[in-house]
Protein backbone atom coordinates (compact mmCIF):
# COMPACT_ATOMS: atom_id res chain seq x y z
CA UNK A 1 0.00 0.00 0.00
CA UNK A 2 1.09 3.28 -0.60
CA UNK A 3 2.44 5.66 2.40
CA UNK A 4 -0.26 8.26 1.64
CA UNK A 5 -3.24 5.89 2.33
CA UNK A 6 -1.74 4.05 4.70
CA UNK A 7 -1.27 7.89 6.67
CA UNK A 8 -4.84 8.63 5.49
CA UNK A 9 -6.16 5.93 7.52
CA UNK A 10 -4.23 6.62 10.48
CA UNK A 11 -5.78 10.00 10.58
CA UNK A 12 -9.01 8.51 9.78
CA UNK A 13 -8.88 5.48 12.59
CA UNK A 14 -7.42 8.64 14.86
CA UNK A 15 -11.13 10.38 14.52
CA UNK A 16 -13.12 7.37 14.86
CA UNK A 17 -10.97 6.12 18.05
CA UNK A 18 -12.29 9.52 19.38
CA UNK A 19 -15.88 8.63 18.71
CA UNK A 20 -15.88 5.13 19.89
CA UNK A 21 -13.63 5.89 22.93
CA UNK A 22 -15.68 8.43 24.02
CA UNK A 23 -18.57 6.21 23.54
CA UNK A 24 -17.30 3.02 25.71
CA UNK A 25 -16.74 5.46 28.63
CA UNK A 26 -21.17 5.86 28.58
CA UNK A 27 -21.08 2.36 29.26
CA UNK A 28 -19.75 2.34 32.53
CA UNK A 29 -21.18 6.07 32.75
CA UNK A 30 -24.47 7.33 31.75
CA UNK A 31 -25.64 4.32 29.93
CA UNK A 32 -24.69 1.75 31.99
CA UNK A 33 -27.44 -0.50 33.02
CA UNK A 34 -27.34 -0.52 36.86
CA UNK A 35 -29.10 1.53 38.94
CA UNK A 36 -25.93 2.77 41.66
CA UNK A 37 -24.71 5.72 40.08
CA UNK A 38 -20.91 5.02 41.01
CA UNK A 39 -18.29 3.24 39.87
CA UNK A 40 -17.46 1.05 42.63
CA UNK A 41 -19.36 -0.06 45.94
CA UNK A 42 -17.52 -1.50 48.38
CA UNK A 43 -18.59 -3.49 51.48
CA UNK A 44 -15.53 -2.75 53.89
CA UNK A 45 -17.19 -3.48 56.76
CA UNK A 46 -14.71 -6.71 57.48
CA UNK A 47 -11.49 -5.13 57.24
CA UNK A 48 -11.22 -5.79 53.31
CA UNK A 49 -12.66 -4.18 50.41
CA UNK A 50 -15.25 -6.35 48.43
CA UNK A 51 -16.84 -5.12 45.81
CA UNK A 52 -20.54 -5.17 45.99
CA UNK A 53 -21.94 -2.64 43.51
CA UNK A 54 -21.38 0.13 40.74
CA UNK A 55 -20.72 -0.15 37.39
CA UNK A 56 -17.62 -2.26 37.56
CA UNK A 57 -19.14 -4.62 39.31
CA UNK A 58 -19.48 -7.69 37.44
CA UNK A 59 -22.63 -8.21 36.69
CA UNK A 60 -23.06 -4.89 35.51
CA UNK A 61 -20.26 -4.77 32.87
CA UNK A 62 -21.34 -8.42 32.12
CA UNK A 63 -24.97 -6.71 31.08
CA UNK A 64 -22.72 -4.42 28.72
CA UNK A 65 -20.66 -6.87 27.28
CA UNK A 66 -23.38 -9.19 26.50
CA UNK A 67 -25.40 -6.58 24.16
CA UNK A 68 -24.64 -6.95 20.93
CA UNK A 69 -24.84 -2.98 20.27
CA UNK A 70 -22.34 -2.58 23.20
CA UNK A 71 -20.46 -5.86 21.81
CA UNK A 72 -19.77 -4.52 17.82
CA UNK A 73 -18.82 -1.00 19.14
CA UNK A 74 -15.84 -2.69 21.56
CA UNK A 75 -14.58 -4.47 18.35
CA UNK A 76 -14.98 -1.67 16.43
CA UNK A 77 -12.82 0.20 18.60
CA UNK A 78 -10.29 -2.49 19.07
CA UNK A 79 -10.15 -2.70 15.69
CA UNK A 80 -9.49 0.85 14.76
CA UNK A 81 -6.83 1.07 18.07
CA UNK A 82 -4.64 -1.64 17.01
CA UNK A 83 -4.68 -0.49 13.74
CA UNK A 84 -3.42 2.98 14.92
CA UNK A 85 -1.19 1.89 18.08
CA UNK A 86 0.82 -0.64 15.69
CA UNK A 87 0.72 1.48 12.58
CA UNK A 88 2.27 4.21 14.98
CA UNK A 89 4.90 1.86 16.25
CA UNK A 90 6.01 0.99 13.14
CA UNK A 91 6.38 4.37 11.83
CA UNK A 92 8.35 4.78 15.37
CA UNK A 93 10.67 1.82 14.82
CA UNK A 94 11.16 2.64 11.03
CA UNK A 95 12.27 6.28 11.70
CA UNK A 96 14.61 5.11 14.41
CA UNK A 97 16.02 1.65 12.30
CA UNK A 98 15.74 2.87 8.75
CA UNK A 99 16.68 0.51 5.53
CA UNK A 100 14.99 -1.92 3.88
CA UNK A 101 15.74 -5.20 5.87
CA UNK A 102 15.13 -4.06 9.75
CA UNK A 103 12.17 -2.32 8.33
CA UNK A 104 10.53 -5.43 6.40
CA UNK A 105 10.91 -7.06 10.04
CA UNK A 106 9.98 -4.35 11.89
CA UNK A 107 6.74 -4.27 9.73
CA UNK A 108 5.68 -7.94 10.16
CA UNK A 109 6.37 -8.21 13.49
CA UNK A 110 4.22 -5.21 14.11
CA UNK A 111 1.73 -7.15 12.40
CA UNK A 112 1.73 -10.30 14.28
CA UNK A 113 1.68 -8.27 17.59
CA UNK A 114 -1.66 -6.49 16.03
CA UNK A 115 -2.99 -9.84 15.10
CA UNK A 116 -2.62 -11.31 18.44
CA UNK A 117 -3.63 -8.33 20.57
CA UNK A 118 -6.59 -8.31 18.01
CA UNK A 119 -7.62 -11.60 18.29
CA UNK A 120 -6.88 -11.19 22.48
CA UNK A 121 -9.58 -9.13 22.78
CA UNK A 122 -11.53 -10.12 20.15
CA UNK A 123 -11.83 -13.53 22.07
CA UNK A 124 -12.92 -11.60 25.09
CA UNK A 125 -15.83 -9.39 23.23
CA UNK A 126 -16.94 -12.76 21.05
CA UNK A 127 -16.96 -15.35 24.76
CA UNK A 128 -19.13 -12.57 26.31
CA UNK A 129 -21.40 -11.95 23.54
CA UNK A 130 -22.13 -15.55 23.54
CA UNK A 131 -23.18 -15.55 27.55
CA UNK A 132 -19.60 -15.40 29.24
CA UNK A 133 -17.11 -17.68 30.14
CA UNK A 134 -18.29 -19.02 33.09
CA UNK B 1 37.48 8.58 8.01
CA UNK B 2 34.36 10.40 9.05
CA UNK B 3 31.88 10.82 12.02
CA UNK B 4 28.19 10.73 11.61
CA UNK B 5 26.80 13.00 14.36
CA UNK B 6 23.29 11.84 14.21
CA UNK B 7 21.60 13.55 16.99
CA UNK B 8 19.33 10.48 17.74
CA UNK B 9 16.76 9.66 19.97
CA UNK B 10 17.98 11.34 22.47
CA UNK B 11 16.83 14.52 20.90
CA UNK B 12 13.20 13.84 21.07
CA UNK B 13 13.60 14.74 24.75
CA UNK B 14 15.48 18.04 23.83
CA UNK B 15 12.76 20.29 22.47
CA UNK B 16 14.37 23.30 23.92
CA UNK B 17 15.09 26.34 22.26
CA UNK B 18 13.12 25.47 19.03
CA UNK B 19 9.08 26.55 19.32
CA UNK B 20 5.93 25.10 21.09
CA UNK B 21 5.15 22.73 17.82
CA UNK B 22 8.63 21.26 18.70
CA UNK B 23 7.16 20.59 22.19
CA UNK B 24 3.88 18.99 20.97
CA UNK B 25 5.67 16.79 18.84
CA UNK B 26 8.07 15.32 21.46
CA UNK B 27 4.98 15.07 23.80
CA UNK B 28 2.62 13.65 20.87
CA UNK B 29 4.88 10.88 20.82
CA UNK B 30 5.92 9.84 23.95
CA UNK B 31 2.05 9.48 25.17
CA UNK B 32 1.41 7.54 22.09
CA UNK B 33 3.96 4.84 23.47
CA UNK B 34 2.54 5.40 26.69
CA UNK B 35 -1.14 4.72 25.35
CA UNK B 36 0.34 2.13 23.08
CA UNK B 37 1.04 -0.18 26.28
CA UNK B 38 -2.19 1.23 28.09
CA UNK B 39 -3.64 -1.00 25.34
CA UNK B 40 -2.38 -3.95 25.46
CA UNK B 41 -2.60 -3.78 29.48
CA UNK B 42 -6.25 -2.61 29.54
CA UNK B 43 -6.83 -6.21 26.64
CA UNK B 44 -5.42 -8.05 29.50
CA UNK B 45 -7.17 -6.24 32.33
CA UNK B 46 -10.54 -6.50 30.56
CA UNK B 47 -10.09 -10.55 29.52
CA UNK B 48 -10.27 -11.26 33.33
CA UNK B 49 -14.02 -11.08 32.69
CA UNK B 50 -14.14 -14.57 31.29
CA UNK B 51 -12.94 -15.42 34.53
CA UNK B 52 -15.86 -14.94 36.86
CA UNK B 53 -17.18 -12.70 38.91
CA UNK B 54 -14.77 -13.30 42.04
CA UNK B 55 -11.75 -12.87 40.03
CA UNK B 56 -13.41 -9.88 37.85
CA UNK B 57 -14.63 -7.98 41.37
CA UNK B 58 -11.05 -8.51 42.89
CA UNK B 59 -8.89 -7.68 40.24
CA UNK B 60 -11.43 -4.18 40.43
CA UNK B 61 -10.85 -4.12 43.90
CA UNK B 62 -7.28 -4.21 43.33
CA UNK B 63 -6.98 -1.63 40.69
CA UNK B 64 -8.65 0.80 42.65
CA UNK B 65 -6.71 0.02 45.52
CA UNK B 66 -3.07 -1.22 44.36
CA UNK B 67 -1.30 0.30 46.99
CA UNK B 68 -3.25 1.55 49.23
CA UNK B 69 -6.22 3.89 49.76
CA UNK B 70 -6.72 5.94 46.04
CA UNK B 71 -3.21 5.22 44.41
CA UNK B 72 -5.05 3.70 41.37
CA UNK B 73 -7.06 6.75 40.81
CA UNK B 74 -3.69 8.06 40.53
CA UNK B 75 -2.56 6.28 37.74
CA UNK B 76 -5.93 6.19 36.06
CA UNK B 77 -5.65 10.04 36.57
CA UNK B 78 -2.19 10.12 34.50
CA UNK B 79 -3.58 7.47 31.54
CA UNK B 80 -6.38 10.04 31.02
CA UNK B 81 -4.28 13.14 31.12
CA UNK B 82 -1.98 11.36 28.38
CA UNK B 83 -5.18 10.33 26.62
CA UNK B 84 -6.75 13.53 26.45
CA UNK B 85 -3.43 15.33 25.37
CA UNK B 86 -3.11 12.93 22.59
CA UNK B 87 -6.26 12.98 21.24
CA UNK B 88 -6.53 16.81 21.30
CA UNK B 89 -3.35 17.11 19.81
CA UNK B 90 -4.09 14.50 17.18
CA UNK B 91 -7.41 16.83 15.72
CA UNK B 92 -4.77 19.85 15.80
CA UNK B 93 -2.62 17.80 13.62
CA UNK B 94 -4.74 15.91 11.34
CA UNK B 95 -6.14 19.48 10.42
CA UNK B 96 -2.89 21.35 10.31
CA UNK B 97 -0.71 18.00 8.49
CA UNK B 98 -3.33 18.12 5.78
CA UNK B 99 -2.83 21.57 4.83
CA UNK B 100 -6.16 23.16 5.88
CA UNK B 101 -5.99 26.29 8.93
CA UNK B 102 -2.27 27.39 7.73
CA UNK B 103 -1.41 30.34 5.72
CA UNK B 104 -1.17 31.08 1.93
CA UNK B 105 2.62 30.91 0.95
CA UNK B 106 3.63 34.55 1.30
CA UNK B 107 6.61 37.00 0.98
CA UNK B 108 8.82 36.18 4.10
CA UNK B 109 10.23 39.06 5.63
CA UNK B 110 13.00 40.36 8.31
CA UNK B 111 13.28 39.06 10.76
CA UNK B 112 11.73 35.92 9.19
CA UNK B 113 9.23 34.72 11.95
CA UNK B 114 7.38 31.15 10.42
CA UNK B 115 3.99 31.80 9.73
CA UNK B 116 2.90 28.36 9.77
CA UNK B 117 3.19 28.07 13.40
CA UNK B 118 1.58 31.18 14.24
CA UNK B 119 -1.97 32.33 12.93
CA UNK B 120 -5.03 30.02 13.43
CA UNK B 121 -2.30 27.01 14.71
CA UNK B 122 -1.71 29.27 17.31
CA UNK B 123 -5.49 29.68 17.84
CA UNK B 124 -5.57 25.60 17.72
CA UNK B 125 -3.17 25.15 20.27
CA UNK B 126 -4.61 27.65 22.66
CA UNK B 127 -7.93 25.64 22.04
CA UNK B 128 -6.10 22.89 22.80
CA UNK B 129 -4.70 24.14 26.13
CA UNK B 130 -8.31 25.29 27.00
CA UNK B 131 -10.03 22.20 26.22
CA UNK B 132 -7.69 20.25 27.54
CA UNK B 133 -8.13 21.34 31.27
CA UNK B 134 -11.61 21.34 31.09
CA UNK B 135 -11.77 17.82 29.78
CA UNK B 136 -9.18 16.87 32.21
CA UNK B 137 -11.00 18.39 35.38
CA UNK B 138 -14.23 16.78 34.70
CA UNK B 139 -12.68 13.61 34.22
CA UNK B 140 -10.14 13.50 37.23
CA UNK B 141 -13.30 14.69 39.07
CA UNK B 142 -15.47 11.33 38.04
CA UNK B 143 -12.44 8.89 38.43
CA UNK B 144 -11.50 10.20 42.32
CA UNK B 145 -14.86 10.50 42.94
CA UNK B 146 -16.49 7.67 40.95
CA UNK B 147 -19.88 9.53 40.93
CA UNK B 148 -21.58 9.38 37.76
CA UNK B 149 -24.31 11.84 36.78
CA UNK C 1 25.56 62.38 14.35
CA UNK C 2 28.75 59.89 12.85
CA UNK C 3 30.10 60.15 16.49
CA UNK C 4 26.82 58.51 18.04
CA UNK C 5 26.68 55.84 15.31
CA UNK C 6 30.30 54.87 15.52
CA UNK C 7 30.11 55.10 19.61
CA UNK C 8 32.48 52.02 20.46
CA UNK C 9 33.67 51.01 17.39
CA UNK C 10 36.62 49.22 17.64
CA UNK C 11 37.02 49.35 21.41
CA UNK C 12 37.15 45.62 22.57
CA UNK C 13 33.80 45.82 24.68
CA UNK C 14 33.99 42.47 26.34
CA UNK C 15 35.53 39.09 26.08
CA UNK C 16 33.87 35.99 26.05
CA UNK C 17 34.88 32.48 25.77
CA UNK C 18 34.39 30.09 22.72
CA UNK C 19 34.06 26.69 23.40
CA UNK C 20 34.27 25.10 19.97
CA UNK C 21 33.77 21.28 19.39
CA UNK C 22 37.24 19.71 17.64
CA UNK C 23 37.25 16.87 15.72
CA UNK C 24 39.90 15.84 13.66
CA UNK C 25 39.30 12.61 11.12
CA UNK C 26 43.04 12.52 10.91
CA UNK C 27 44.07 11.46 14.63
CA UNK C 28 41.99 8.88 16.06
CA UNK C 29 41.03 10.68 18.90
CA UNK C 30 36.71 11.29 20.13
CA UNK C 31 35.95 14.84 19.81
CA UNK C 32 36.24 17.08 22.31
CA UNK C 33 35.65 20.44 23.41
CA UNK C 34 38.80 23.15 23.32
CA UNK C 35 38.05 26.91 24.69
CA UNK C 36 39.12 29.87 23.36
CA UNK C 37 39.05 33.83 25.01
CA UNK C 38 38.21 36.29 22.10
CA UNK C 39 37.67 39.68 22.45
CA UNK C 40 34.53 41.41 21.12
CA UNK C 41 34.39 44.64 19.25
CA UNK C 42 30.89 45.84 18.15
CA UNK C 43 29.44 44.72 14.83
CA UNK C 44 31.42 41.61 15.19
CA UNK C 45 29.57 37.85 14.60
CA UNK C 46 30.06 34.49 15.44
CA UNK C 47 32.07 33.72 12.55
CA UNK C 48 34.56 36.34 12.85
CA UNK C 49 34.78 34.80 16.37
CA UNK C 50 35.98 31.80 14.90
CA UNK C 51 38.44 34.20 12.31
CA UNK C 52 39.74 35.62 15.05
CA UNK C 53 40.71 32.35 16.79
CA UNK C 54 41.95 31.28 13.39
CA UNK C 55 44.28 34.05 12.97
CA UNK C 56 45.82 34.67 16.40
CA UNK C 57 45.21 31.36 18.78
CA UNK C 58 44.62 27.74 17.18
CA UNK C 59 45.27 28.03 13.57
CA UNK C 60 44.27 24.31 12.70
CA UNK C 61 40.05 25.27 13.25
CA UNK C 62 38.39 24.87 10.87
CA UNK C 63 34.95 25.84 9.40
CA UNK C 64 33.47 26.83 6.40
CA UNK C 65 32.06 30.02 5.04
CA UNK C 66 32.31 32.18 1.98
CA UNK C 67 30.32 35.82 1.66
CA UNK C 68 29.94 36.48 5.24
CA UNK C 69 26.71 38.09 4.47
CA UNK C 70 24.07 34.86 4.95
CA UNK C 71 23.73 34.23 1.07
CA UNK C 72 25.51 31.77 0.72
CA UNK C 73 24.45 29.40 3.52
CA UNK C 74 28.12 27.61 4.09
CA UNK C 75 28.31 28.72 7.84
CA UNK C 76 25.28 27.04 9.25
CA UNK C 77 26.08 25.40 13.04
CA UNK C 78 24.61 24.96 16.29
CA UNK C 79 25.27 28.11 18.63
CA UNK C 80 24.49 27.76 22.14
CA UNK C 81 22.38 24.84 21.07
CA UNK C 82 20.26 26.55 18.13
CA UNK C 83 21.08 26.15 14.36
CA UNK C 84 22.40 30.00 12.98
CA UNK C 85 24.16 31.03 9.92
CA UNK C 86 27.41 31.83 12.09
CA UNK C 87 28.06 35.11 9.93
CA UNK C 88 24.38 36.74 10.65
CA UNK C 89 24.87 36.13 15.04
CA UNK C 90 25.76 39.13 16.36
CA UNK C 91 27.97 38.06 19.42
CA UNK C 92 26.94 41.13 21.61
CA UNK C 93 23.12 39.98 20.65
CA UNK C 94 23.77 36.35 21.76
CA UNK C 95 24.07 38.03 25.50
CA UNK C 96 26.34 35.52 27.02
CA UNK C 97 29.75 35.34 28.47
CA UNK C 98 30.10 31.67 26.88
CA UNK C 99 29.20 30.30 23.51
CA UNK C 100 29.15 26.81 22.80
CA UNK C 101 29.77 26.25 19.06
CA UNK C 102 29.32 22.92 17.59
CA UNK C 103 29.06 21.52 13.75
CA UNK C 104 25.64 21.00 12.16
CA UNK C 105 23.92 17.67 13.55
CA UNK C 106 22.46 14.69 11.61
CA UNK C 107 25.58 14.99 9.12
CA UNK C 108 28.60 13.38 9.09
CA UNK C 109 31.94 15.90 10.04
CA UNK C 110 34.45 16.38 7.26
CA UNK C 111 36.65 18.26 10.45
CA UNK C 112 35.70 20.15 13.56
CA UNK C 113 32.53 22.86 12.40
CA UNK C 114 32.48 21.60 8.54
CA UNK C 115 29.55 19.18 7.94
CA UNK C 116 29.28 16.52 5.04
CA UNK C 117 26.22 18.31 2.64
CA UNK C 118 26.40 15.29 0.30
CA UNK C 119 23.40 13.43 1.90
CA UNK C 120 21.19 17.29 1.58
CA UNK C 121 22.33 17.23 -2.28
CA UNK C 122 21.80 13.95 -2.79
CA UNK C 123 17.78 14.48 -1.08
CA UNK C 124 17.50 17.37 -3.37
CA UNK C 125 18.60 16.09 -6.11
CA UNK C 126 15.55 13.31 -6.35
CA UNK C 127 13.23 15.61 -6.05
CA UNK C 128 14.08 16.75 -9.44
CA UNK C 129 14.36 20.33 -8.77
CA UNK C 130 13.77 21.66 -12.23
CA UNK C 131 11.06 22.04 -14.41
CA UNK C 132 10.08 19.07 -16.34
CA UNK C 133 8.53 19.02 -19.66
CA UNK C 134 7.45 16.63 -22.45
CA UNK C 135 8.89 18.55 -25.33
CA UNK C 136 12.19 18.51 -25.37
CA UNK C 137 12.99 21.83 -27.25
CA UNK C 138 9.86 24.51 -26.75
CA UNK C 139 8.59 26.52 -29.60
CA UNK C 140 7.21 29.26 -27.13
CA UNK C 141 7.47 30.76 -23.96
CA UNK C 142 5.31 30.03 -20.76
CA UNK C 143 3.08 32.64 -19.55
CA UNK C 144 3.01 33.44 -15.94
CA UNK C 145 1.25 35.62 -14.23
CA UNK C 146 2.58 37.51 -10.67
CA UNK C 147 -0.50 35.73 -9.14
CA UNK C 148 1.11 32.19 -9.98
CA UNK C 149 4.73 32.82 -8.94
CA UNK C 150 3.18 33.69 -5.43
CA UNK C 151 2.25 30.67 -5.10
CA UNK C 152 5.35 28.95 -4.86
CA UNK C 153 7.92 32.06 -4.81
CA UNK C 154 8.28 31.73 -1.15
CA UNK C 155 10.42 28.60 -1.41
CA UNK C 156 12.58 29.95 -3.87
CA UNK C 157 14.32 31.76 -1.36
CA UNK C 158 16.58 28.51 -0.03
CA UNK C 159 20.22 28.75 0.29
CA UNK C 160 20.36 24.96 1.05
CA UNK C 161 22.25 25.96 4.39
CA UNK C 162 21.09 22.73 5.51
CA UNK C 163 20.03 23.44 9.19
CA UNK C 164 16.79 22.72 8.48
CA UNK C 165 17.72 19.19 8.10
CA UNK C 166 20.12 19.50 11.19
CA UNK C 167 16.96 20.60 13.46
CA UNK C 168 14.64 17.97 12.13
CA UNK C 169 13.95 15.37 14.97
CA UNK C 170 12.84 12.82 11.86
CA UNK C 171 16.54 13.20 10.59
CA UNK C 172 17.80 12.90 13.97
CA UNK C 173 17.46 9.06 13.65
CA UNK C 174 15.99 8.10 10.05
CA UNK C 175 18.98 8.94 7.35
CA UNK C 176 17.13 7.83 4.85
CA UNK C 177 14.33 10.45 4.81
CA UNK C 178 14.59 13.18 2.67
CA UNK C 179 13.76 16.03 4.70
CA UNK C 180 12.18 19.51 4.99
CA UNK C 181 14.24 20.75 2.42
CA UNK C 182 13.63 18.73 -0.41
CA UNK C 183 9.98 18.41 0.22
CA UNK C 184 10.01 21.94 0.37
CA UNK C 185 11.89 22.10 -3.05
CA UNK C 186 9.74 19.55 -4.14
CA UNK C 187 6.42 21.40 -3.55
CA UNK C 188 8.25 24.56 -5.11
CA UNK C 189 8.14 22.45 -8.46
CA UNK C 190 5.00 20.75 -8.70
CA UNK C 191 3.02 24.04 -7.88
CA UNK C 192 4.95 26.11 -10.75
CA UNK C 193 2.17 26.04 -13.28
CA UNK C 194 4.79 25.89 -16.21
CA UNK C 195 5.77 21.60 -14.65
CA UNK C 196 4.30 18.96 -15.85
CA UNK C 197 6.29 16.73 -13.63
CA UNK C 198 3.83 15.69 -10.67
CA UNK C 199 3.88 11.87 -11.62
CA UNK C 200 7.58 11.63 -11.77
CA UNK C 201 7.81 12.83 -8.39
CA UNK C 202 5.44 11.26 -6.75
CA UNK C 203 7.53 8.07 -6.18
CA UNK C 204 10.04 9.91 -4.28
CA UNK C 205 7.83 12.07 -2.28
CA UNK C 206 5.37 9.14 -1.42
CA UNK C 207 7.65 6.92 -0.40
CA UNK C 208 8.74 5.58 2.82
CA UNK C 209 10.64 8.29 3.73
CA UNK C 210 9.24 10.81 2.03
CA UNK C 211 6.68 13.48 2.82
CA UNK C 212 4.53 11.30 5.38
CA UNK C 213 7.63 10.73 7.96
CA UNK C 214 6.97 14.98 8.78
CA UNK C 215 5.19 15.02 12.04
CA UNK C 216 5.17 18.98 12.36
CA UNK C 217 7.29 19.48 14.81
CA UNK C 218 7.95 23.31 13.19
CA UNK C 219 11.75 23.27 14.01
CA UNK C 220 12.67 23.61 10.54
CA UNK C 221 10.81 26.49 9.90
CA UNK C 222 12.08 27.97 13.13
CA UNK C 223 15.76 27.78 12.30
CA UNK C 224 15.17 28.70 8.52
CA UNK C 225 17.84 32.12 8.32
CA UNK C 226 15.81 32.99 5.60
CA UNK C 227 11.98 32.34 6.35
CA UNK C 228 11.28 30.07 3.74
CA UNK C 229 8.97 28.15 6.10
CA UNK C 230 9.81 24.20 4.80
CA UNK C 231 7.08 23.17 7.46
CA UNK C 232 4.39 25.27 5.29
CA UNK C 233 5.41 23.25 2.19
CA UNK C 234 5.77 20.13 3.35
CA UNK C 235 2.33 20.66 5.10
CA UNK C 236 0.84 21.86 1.62
CA UNK C 237 2.40 19.26 0.01
CA UNK C 238 0.71 16.53 2.26
CA UNK C 239 -2.51 18.43 1.45
CA UNK C 240 -1.64 17.61 -2.31
CA UNK C 241 -0.77 13.87 -1.73
CA UNK C 242 -3.92 13.29 0.17
CA UNK C 243 -6.26 14.74 -2.22
CA UNK C 244 -4.45 13.38 -5.16
CA UNK C 245 -5.15 9.88 -4.01
CA UNK C 246 -9.27 10.44 -4.48
CA UNK C 247 -9.13 12.80 -7.15
CA UNK C 248 -6.36 12.99 -9.36
CA UNK C 249 -3.85 16.27 -9.16
CA UNK C 250 -4.33 18.11 -12.65
CA UNK C 251 -1.25 19.45 -13.71
CA UNK C 252 -1.55 23.56 -14.05
CA UNK C 253 -0.89 23.65 -17.55
CA UNK C 254 1.00 27.16 -18.58
CA UNK C 255 -0.43 29.19 -21.35
CA UNK C 256 2.03 29.48 -24.25
CA UNK C 257 2.99 32.60 -25.55
CA UNK C 258 3.79 33.22 -29.27
CA UNK C 259 5.68 30.29 -31.44
CA UNK C 260 9.21 31.58 -32.14
CA UNK C 261 12.26 30.56 -33.65
CA UNK C 262 14.52 30.39 -30.58
CA UNK C 263 13.67 30.74 -27.45
CA UNK C 264 17.25 29.96 -26.05
CA UNK C 265 19.03 32.00 -28.14
CA UNK C 266 18.99 35.84 -28.53
CA UNK C 267 16.29 36.61 -31.07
Amino acid sequence: MRESRIMFLQYMTGLLILVFGSMHFLAISALAPTSDKILYLYNSSSGAHTLIGGTLNYYSVKAVYTSLAWGSVFELLLTFLVFHVFNGFRVILSEQFPGGTSEKIITYSMLIVALIIFIYGSNTIVVMLNGGGI
Amino acid sequence: MTIENKKGWISWFNPFRYGTDRWMYSLHRLTGIILGFYLIAHVWETSHILDGPITWNSLMVFLDYPFGPHFGPFILSGVLLVAVYHALNGIRLTIVENGLMLPKPYRPEFPYRPKSLKGLNNVLKILLGVLMIIISAIGIYFIFTGVIL
Amino acid sequence: MQEIALKGFGEVLKTVTFRVRRYDPEKRELAKYMEYKVPVQMGMTVLDGILYIKEHLDHSVSARYSCRMGICGSCGMIINGKEQLACQTQILELNKDLIKVDPMGNYPIVKDLVPDLSKLFRNHGSVKPYIIREEEEPKSEFIQTPEQREEYAMFTDCILCGMCLSACPTNATDELYLGPQSLAQGYRYITDNRDMGFNERLNVLDSKHGVWRCHFSGACSEVCPKGVDPALGVQLLRQLLTSNSFVKYKQKEATKGPERKSVSGVS
